[in-house]
C-alpha cells in the first residue's frame, strides 16, 4: 500500500511507534505460544507478554553496588530507541518506509545491532559474574552471526542493484521469489536473524542453566523491560526484513501478515527442534558454514549478473527467444 | 613494566541458588575464558539431621521417616529400611512381598530415569526433550498413585512385608503403560543418540574411563556408564532380585552419551522386569509379624537406588528404638567424579556434566575438594570440630 505516513507519525504511532510496540508484543506471545505447543505446553495467554511489561515498568529498579548508574540507565533507551529508529527504513506492515535512500540496508542492519551492542556493555557495566560472562558471549556471537546475516541480506540487494530497502521490496515482488532464486542465502538470513535475537538454540548469550539472564542478570524493571520490548521490535523488524528480501516482498498488511507469520512459524519450530549450541559451537557454525555458504552464493549471484548480458541473448538464440 | 603476570581468578559460582540446580548446593568453577580450570563443591544447605531424628522414634516410626529421605527414590531408602530391621529381627518378608517391593522399585527407578533425561535435557537447553519426558514421566507417577494411593512417598513397605497388593486389573493397566513407555522410550533412545545438536553436547563431555571411575569410587549408572559392573541387584541380590535377577546395562565409552545410554536401556530392563513380575507373580502372604523390640545387632543394608549403591547402618540396642542408622546416599559417591572430570571443559558443559551423575542434593552432607594446589592432608577429630564450628558460623 503506498499511503504515506507523515515522519512524525510514522515514528511515535503507525506504524512504527506504538503500533509497532504493540505488535512485537502480539508477535512474542504468538512465538512463545508456538513453541509451546510444540513442546507439548499450554502455553501463555493472549495478553501475558503485556502483562509481563506492565508488570515490570511497575517495578522498583535497582541499581546494584559498582555500576556506571548514567550507562545502566541509558543503555535499555538507547537499545529500544536504535530499533525503533530502524523500523523507518523498513516497509512494515506492508506501507512504504517512512524515510529511504541509497544505503539505508546499511544503517538499518546497524541500528538493528545496537541492540547486541547495548547487551554487551549493560552486562559489561555491572560487577556480577553472570553479566560478565554474558556479555562476553553476547558480544562473540555478535561477532559470528553479523558477517553471514548481512551477507545473506546483501544477496537479494546485489542481484536487483540496489541498497535501498523499499527498492528491493518492490523488485523483489516483480519477479521469481529469492527464497527460491537463492536457498541458501534465506537459510541463513533466518538462522542468522535467530542468531540475533538468541532464540534457542543461539541462546548462549544467555543460558539460564549456565549464566541465570547472561548480561540481564542484574537488570529488573524498567530497564529489563525496555529491553524485552526492544527485542521485541527487533523480532518485528528482522521478520519484515527476511520476508521483504526472500519471499517476494509485500505491498499490502496482508501480504504482510501472512509471510512474517509463516516465517515465524519456522523460527518456532526451529527453537524447539535443537539443544542448545556451545557458544564455540555457534562460532564454528556460522564461520565455517555459514559465512563459506553465502560467500559462494554471492559469488554464483555477481559471476551471473556479470555474464548475463552474455549468456541471456545466448539462450535467446538457441530456444529461438 | 611490572606487569602481574599472575592472572586473576574468575570464579563462577553456580548455587546454592541457581537456575540449574533444583537443590541447593554450591560449586565454584574457575574460568579462563570459558574453559574450568578448577572446580570445588561445598555441600550442606539442606542437611535435615535425619539420622539422629531416627534415634528418637521408634522403628516403626522410623520407617516413615526414612522413606522421606529422598523425594525421588523415597521406596528404596523404605526398603533399605526394612530389609536391615527384618534381618536384625531374623525375619523374612513373604515372596509375594518381595516381588512387589522389587516391582515398586523398578517403576520407580523408571520414574527417576525420565525424571533424570528432562533434567539433563532442560541443562543442555533441549527443553522439548525435557517436557515430553516429563509428560510420558506422568504414566509411571499414575501407575504408582494406582496401585499405592501416593505419587511420591509410596509408602509400600511396612517391617516384614508390603502394605499394597497388585490386582488383576492393576496388573493390566501397568502392563499397558510399560507398553506406552517401552514405545517412547525407543524414540528417546533414538533422540539422544542420533539428534547432532544434542549429541555436539554429550559426545565427549565429561570421559570418565573405567580405571578412573574406580579411583574415584564412582557407582551405580555413573560407574556402568564407564564400564563398571557395578549393580547391587545383580552383585548382592536383595528383595525379589534372586527370584526375578536382572541384567546388568554397561557402556564402555564413559562420556556423558553414554550416561544417558546407560539409563534408557536401563529403563527397557526395568520395562521386563515389571512385565515378568506381573506375569509370575508368587501367591501367598504380604506380611510376617515384626517385634515391635529389635534384637540387639548391627546390620548394612545395600540396595540400588536409582542413582547407585544406597547403603544403611543400622545398630539395635534391643529397645524398642534403634541405636544408630547411618545413611550414605549415591549421590555422595559420584561427587568427585563430577569435580575430576569438569577440569578442561567449557563452562557450558557445567550443568550438564552436574546433571550426568544425577545429583540428589538434600540426602548428603559433607565436603569434596579436589585439585587444590595445597594438599589437603588428614584430619583428626579436633580439626573436624573446629572446621564443623567455623563451616556453621
Amino acid at each position: 500500500m503506498n499511503i504515506q505516513f507523515p515522519a512524525l507519525v510514522a515514528l511515535l504511532f503507525f506504524p512504527g511507534g506504538l503500533f509497532l510496540l504493540a505488535s512485537g508484543l502480539v508477535f512474542e506471545y504468538i512465538d512463545r505460544k508456538l513453541v509451546a505447543r510444540f513442546q507439548n505446553r499450554i502455553g501463555p495467554r493472549w495478553f501475558q507478554p503485556l502483562a509481563d511489561v506492565i508488570k515490570l515498568l511497575s517495578k522498583e529498579e535497582i541499581f546494584p553496588a559498582g555500576v556506571v548508574k548514567s550507562l545502566f540507565v541509558a543503555l535499555p533507551v538507547v537499545a529500544l530507541a536504535a530499533a525503533l529508529t530502524a523500523a523507518l527504513y523498513v516497509p512494515l506492515f506492508g506501507f512504504r518506509a517512512a524515510f529511504n535512500f541509497q544505503g539505508d540496508l546499511i544503517v538499518t542492519l546497524y541500528l538493528l545491532s545496537m541492540m547486541t551492542l547495548c547487551i554487551g556493555l549493560a552486562g559489561a557495566n555491572t560487577e556480577d559474574r553472570f553479566s560478565l560472562v554474558g556479555a562476553t558471549r553476547a558480544l562473540t556471537q555478535l561477532f559470528s552471526y553479523e558477517a553471514p546475516f548481512l551477507l545473506a541480506l546483501l544477496g537479494p540487494a546485489i542481484a536487483l542493484g540496489t541498497w535501498n530497502i523499499s527498492e528491493i521490496n518492490a523488485g523483489a515482488g516483480s519477479q521469481t521469489w529469492f527464497i527460491l532464486a537463492q536457498p541458501i542465502g534465506f537459510v541463513v538470513a533466518l538462522v542468522g536473524l535467530m542468531g540475533k535475537l538468541e532464540l534457542p538454540p543461539f541462546d548462549a548469550p544467555e543460558a539460564e542453566t549456565e549464566i541465570v539472564a547472561g548480561a540481564f542478570t542484574e537488570y529488573s524493571g524498567r530497564g529489563f523491560a525496555l529491553f524485552k520490548i526492544g527485542r521485541d521490535v527487533e523480532l518485528v523488524i528482522g521478520l519484515t526484513l527476511v520476508a521483504s528480501f526472500y519471499l517476494g516482498g509485500f505491498t499490502n498488511p496482508l501480504d504482510f501478515l501472512w509471510k512474517t507469520l509463516a516465517l515465524l512459524l519456522v523460527t518456532a519450530a526451529l527453537q524447539s527442534l535443537f539443544a542448545r549450541l556451545r557458544i564455540d559451537q555457534t562460532v564454528g557454525l556460522w564461520w565455517r558454514v555459514g559465512v563459506i555458504l553465502v560467500l559462494l552464493q554471492l559469488v554464483v549471484i555477481i559471476f551471473g549478473k556479470l555474464l548475463s548480458p552474455v549468456i541471456l541473448p545466448l539462450v535467446q538464440s538457441i530456444f529461438g527467444g | 613494566m611490572d606487569f602481574n603476570t599472575a592472572p586473576e581468578k574468575f570464579i563462577v559460582p553456580i548455587g546454592p541458588q541457581h537456575p540449574a540446580l533444583k537443590e541447593p548446593g554450591h560449586f565454584e568453577f574457575t574460568v579462563e575464558g570459558e574453559i574450568v580450570t578448577n572446580a570445588t563443591a561445598r555441600l550442606g544447605f539442606v542437611h535435615r539431621g535425619m539420622e539422629k531424628g531416627a534415634e528418637e522414634r521408634t522403628w516403626i516410626q522410623d520407617l516413615y521417616l526414612m522413606e522421606r529421605v529422598c523425594g525421588i527414590c523415597s521406596h528404596v531408602h523404605a526398603l533399605a529400611f526394612s530389609l536391615g530391621a527384618e534381618k536384625l529381627a531374623g525375619v523374612q518378608a513373604p515372596p509375594r512381598a518381595q516381588a512387589i517391593r522389587e516391582m515398586v522399585a523398578e517403576l520407580e527407578r523408571i520414574h527417576s530415569h525420565l525424571l533424570w533425561l528432562g533434567v539433563a535435557a532442560h541443562e543442555g537447553g533441549f527443553d522439548t526433550l525435557f517436557m515430553y519426558s516429563w509428560r510420558d514421566r506422568e504414566t509411571v507417577m499414575d501407575l504408582l498413585e494406582t496401585i499405592s494411593g501416593n505419587r511420591v512417598n509410596y509408602s509400600v513397605n511396612v517391617l516384614g512385608g508390603v502394605k499394597i497388593d497388585i490386582s488383576d486389573q492393576q496388573a493390566d493397566e501397568i502392563r499397558k503403560g510399560m507398553d506406552f513407555l517401552e514405545e517412547r522410550t525407543k524414540h528417546y533412545l533414538k533422540v539422544v543418540t542420533e539428534d547432532e545438536t544434542f549429541l555436539g553436547r554429550t559426545r565427549n563431555i565429561g570421559v570418565m574411563d573405567s580405571e578412573l571411575a574406580v579411583k574415584l569410587g564412582a557407582i551405580g549408572p555413573t560407574a556402568r556408564a564407564s564400564g563398571l559392573k557395578r549393580d547391587v541387584r545383580y552383585d548382592a541380590p536383595y528383595a525379589g532380585y534372586g527370584d526375578f535377577p536382572v541384567k546388568v546395562i554397561t557402556n564402555k565409552k564413559g562420556d556423558l552419551e553414554a550416561r544417558f545410554v546407560v539409563r534408557i536401556e536401563e529403563l527397557f530392563e526395568s520395562y521386563r522386569l515389571v512385565r515378568e513380575i506381573l506375569d509370575k507373580m508368587p501367591a501367598g502372604d504380604l506380611t510376617v509379624k515384626v517385634p515391635r523390640r529389635i534384637p540387639e545387632g548391627e546390620v548394612i543394608s545395600r540396595v540400588e537406588a536409582p542413582r547407585g549403591e544406597l547403603l544403611y547402618f543400622m545398630k539395635s540396642n534391643g529397645s524398642d528404638k534403634p541405636e544408630r542408622i547411618k545413611v550414605r546416599t549415591p549421590s555422595l559417591c559420584n561427587w568427585a567424579s563430577v569435580l575430576v572430570t569438569a577440569i578442561g571443559h567449557n563452562l557450558a558443559d557445567m550443568p550438564m556434566i552436574l546433571a550426568g551423575i544425577d545429583p540428589c542434593f538434600s540426602c548428603n552432607d559433607r565436603i569434596v575438594t579436589v585439585n587444590r594446589n595445597v594438599d589437603s592432608s588428614q584430619m583428626d577429630w579436633e580439626d573436624l570440630r573446629r572446621y564443623g564450628i567455623e563451616y556453621y558460623k
